[in-house]
């Protein structure tokens, strides 16, 4: 009994595990790691793409993903200092950011929602949005650089200090409750799960999966928000590729990308397991290229551990696929 | 050497919590068709798990004709000479008849022998006396087609012994009048077949000897020739059972549910009947014949080109499901798996999920009130389970049965259509859940009953509609209700 539970653990959270060794052995070596100084630096840097990995985990929940939110982070950061610039109220202007993050939520949700789609039709869908998002940000600036005209206030206090990380972890917490202990949660899980069972008990299926679009845009939006306001200015490409550090960060700590289970907290630690991950290579000084290779091993070790756990967990409940009356 | 083509002695297998064998022995005469039959969760599909080589027993051993058997996993157990046919085939839907057929044992180095593939296929089928186009793929036939793929694949590895667990639950009548002279050619063949069924004319019509099961026990043995129906329901639920049909105890009182000129091309025309409050309308007819496009457009699942739908005298829009639940309707799907529960969520979640707001305080789901839901229910249907936390998968086909008819009745909805109910049920809980049936209606409920069991509509309903190419064909009431009026109507 023991003995299984220890392998369980190991299973479920191999990955894990991997790091865990690497920030040990590093946390040994280098005396000035494991430092809180070291950690809250760690966690200041991971706030952006994990507040957009929450967005993410519920794409993933709910049977879906979502490749645009890279370009929307891009795109939110673009248009809030631009009004910035132009004198626009601060909130105000943030306000106009997150809307266009909701847009692209909503027409993500929309389109996959209108044609039925599944995992597959997502990427497709969600991959077009990226690209056309990505260049909407590029039109205002000609792909150039802006710098913001900001003064101290509620837009510039959002990226300073311990901000991001407040912001970072209460959105974490409140997702969090929302998935595991509100009925709109239970119905992500149902509809993640199977769709038709969702849609035969009654659940407004179409309505729910365009929110988890609807947020995960939202929460690329506030993400691409608190960067720009970490540097005063946006880059109409800050958000390149950030797609995949999300999925990464949502896939690492351990929700499945076959949707129907997963815990936004799970992500969080993904998220700062990444990052801590990513800061030992630095202090190791391993070079952003090869940094980059580590990752997209990483990735793949992280789903390939998911497939094999779920390979074996059918083969002990060979019901699944010799399930008989 | 024995007589026995199989023994199976003392089986013992428990899960975590559950004792699903406790010291099972089992012997099959060699060319018999020998039935496996007892309640839901008896331990019925455990067994037959453990002699195909999903499981491994706790305890005890397996001989087959008389040697020792240790089974390595299902392929093993095939290539030794034992097959089952599951009840969800073991087929890949993409590939073709004879691919499926030989999938895995292509001969030939390098390049595959279509033609000696292809044949070998055909002249296995005509064995069992069919002939259809091998090369077809698999996802295109029909079930039944797909059961004889099974049982050509079977066949195809020298099957000594075949199981079959309920493999007539999702055949039409018709198939099921092809499907026993099938049996009875295995039989001529001198092959095995281990025949798992809830329907007991099936027993009495195709099997030699019956195996009784109870509580993960085997409670009696015979002879099929020497038993009587009573005494083998008797042996399964361990009481006698005067009737297999509870009488109707609530009337139908002013009509609830008027659907009129409901029309969905090409599959529903110009449907009209009235549901009345208290009543169980009964829908029979054949498979194909709309009935479950029927139920699905007035819960709402699919929308109705034209026609209109009347609650309680007032015109109502049901486009979805939500419309559907909105105006109070519930529907039990006929397929479990694939539209009625999550298999991998538990007995609780699946049930709560049409009500969440009656297990919510405030905003936030009550974990105690969600379980109290789910222990009411596995306790009024008798659903057995080690815990309400319990994984659907590692319920018997029965028991899951039961959790998607706890989740309708606990969404407490005033019109519910139940289509095929009792599939997989066992006599017992049938009657069990007849009970709750007439207990619904004497509240003031309705409900439509679809059923391809002639003798549950008969008996359960108040009135009986039939269906053929989509069209209402008649409506049979009081001694009209027979099985000959109803067939009449259905057929062509
Ligand atoms: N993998 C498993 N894990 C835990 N319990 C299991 C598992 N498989 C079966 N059981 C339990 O063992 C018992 C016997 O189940 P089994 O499927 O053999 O019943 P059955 O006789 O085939 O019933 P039915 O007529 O409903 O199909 C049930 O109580 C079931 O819940
Ligand atoms: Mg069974």
């Amino acid at each position: 009994m023991n003995r299984t539970r220890v392998i369980d653990i190991i299973r479920s959270n191999g990955i894990l595990l991997v790091i865990l060794l690497l920030i040990i052995v590093t946390g040994i070596t280098e005396r000035n790691f494991l430092t809180v100084g070291n950690l809250l630096n760690v966690l200041r840097q991971v706030a952006v793409v994990g507040i957009v990995a929450c967005g993410m985990t519920y794409c993933i929940i709910g049977g879906a993903f979502d490749l645009s939110v890279g370009s929307v982070v891009s795109l939110a950061g673009v248009i809030t200092i631009l009004n910035i610039n132009a004198g626009t109220n601060e909130y105000v202007a943030v306000a106009y950011g997150l809307l266009a993050g909701v847009a692209t939520g909503v027409i993500n949700g929309t389109l996959i929602s209108l044609i039925n789609g599944r995992s597959s039709e997502a990427f497709i869908v969600t991959y077009g949005m990226q690209v056309v998002v990505a260049s909407i940000a590029l039109f205002p600036s000609n792909g150039l650089f802006i710098a913001g005209r900001v003064s101290d206030g509620f837009f510039k206090s959002l990226g300073q200090g311990f901000m991001p990380i407040v912001i970072f972890l209460g959105i974490a917490t409140i997702m969090q409750f929302v998935l595991m202990k509100t009925k709109y949660g239970r119905h992500m899980c149902f509809i993640g799960s199977n769709m038709d069972v969702a849609k035969m008990s009654g659940i407004n299926v179409k309505l729910n999966r365009i929110s988890y679009f609807a947020l995960s845009g939202l929460l690329a939006g506030i993400g691409g928000i608190v960067l720009c306001s970490r540097v005063t200015s946006s880059n109409p490409t800050a958000g390149l590729n950030y797609e995949m550090d999300v999925i990464a960060a949502v896939v690492v700590g351990g929700t499945p990308m076959s949707g129907g289970k997963g815990s936004v907290y799970r992500t969080v630690v993904g998220a700062v397991i990444i990052g801590i991950m990513s800061n030992a290579l630095n202090i190791l000084g391993i070079t952003a290229y090869h940094q980059q290779i580590v990752k997209g091993l990483l990735i793949i070790a992280a789903v390939a551990m998911d497939i094999l756990n779920k390979q074996i967990s059918l083969r002990e409940m060979t019901h699944a696929k010799v399930y008989v009356g | 050497m024995s007589a026995y083509v199989l023994e199976m002695k003392g089986i013992t297998k428990t899960f975590p919590g559950v004792v699903a064998l406790d010291d099972v022995t089992l012997s099959v005469e060699k060319g018999t068709v020998h039935a496996l039959i007892g309640e839901n969760g008896a331990g019925k599909s455990t067994l037959m798990k453990i002699l195909n080589g999903v499981y491994t027993a706790t305890k005890g051993e397996l001989f087959l004709e008389g040697q020792p058997l240790h089974l390595q996993g299902v392929r093993d157990a095939q290539e030794k000479g034992i097959s089952t046919i599951f009840q969800e085939f073991n087929l890949i839907n993409a590939l073709s008849v004879a691919e499926n057929i030989f999938l895995g044992r292509f001969e030939g180095k390098g390049q595959i022998k279509w033609n000696r593939i292809n044949r070998k296929a055909r002249e296995l089928l005509e064995k069992l006396g069919f002939n259809f186009d091998v090369s077809k793929p698999v996802g295109k036939l029909s079930t039944a087609e797909k059961q004889l793929v099974e049982i050509a694949k079977a066949l195809s590895y020298d099957a000594k012994i075949i199981v079959m667990d309920e493999p007539t639950s999702s055949l039409t009548k018709k198939e099921i009048e092809l499907f026993f002279p099938i049996i009875e050619k295995l039989r001529k063949g001198g092959i095995t077949v281990i025949y798992i069924s809830h329907k007991l004319d099936e027993i009495f019509h195709i099997c030699d000897r019956v195996s009784i099961m109870r509580d993960g026990k085997l409670v009696g043995e015979s002879l099929v020739s020497e038993i009587t129906r009573e005494r083998i329901i008797e042996l399964m639920v361990g009481r006698s059972m005067e009737m297999e049909y509870p009488a109707r105890t609530a009337s139908p009182g002013e009509p609830v549910l008027e659907v009129k000129n409901l029309t969905r091309e090409p599959l529903l025309h110009d449907i009209s009947f009235t549901l009345h409050k208290g009543e169980i309308l009964g829908i029979a007819g054949l498979v194909g014949a709309g009935r479950t496009e029927l139920a699905e457009t007035i819960f709402g699942a699919a929308v109705a080109d034209s026609g209109s739908i009347e609650i309680n005298g007032k015109a109502v829009s049901i486009r979805s499901t939500m419309d559907g639940k909105a105006n109070s309707i519930g529907m039990v799907t006929e397929d479990r798996k694939e539209t009625g529960l999550v298999l991998d969520m538990s007995v609780t979640r699946n049930i709560t999920v049409t009500k969440l707001d009656e297990v919510t305080t405030g905003i936030v789901l009550s974990k105690q009130k969600e379980g109290e839901v789910a222990s009411e229910y596995v306790q009024k249907l008798n659903i057995k389970t080690p815990s309400i936390n319990q994984t659907l998968y590692n319920l018997s086909g029965g028991n899951q049965q039961k959790v998607v008819l706890s989740k309708w009745l606990f969404s407490n909805v005033e019109i519910l259509i139940l289509d095929e109910p009792t599939r997989g049920i066992d006599v017992g809980a049938k009657y069990e859940i007849y009970c709750l049936m007439n207990e619904l209606t004497e509240q003031g409920k309705s409900i439509i009953m679809i059923s391809s069991e002639l003798p549950e509509v008969l008996s359960m309903s108040d009135r009986i509609l039939v269906m053929h190419k989509g069209m209402i064909k008649g409506e049979l009431t009081g001694a009209k209700m027979t099985a000959d009026n109803v067939m009449q109507l259905a057929i062509d």
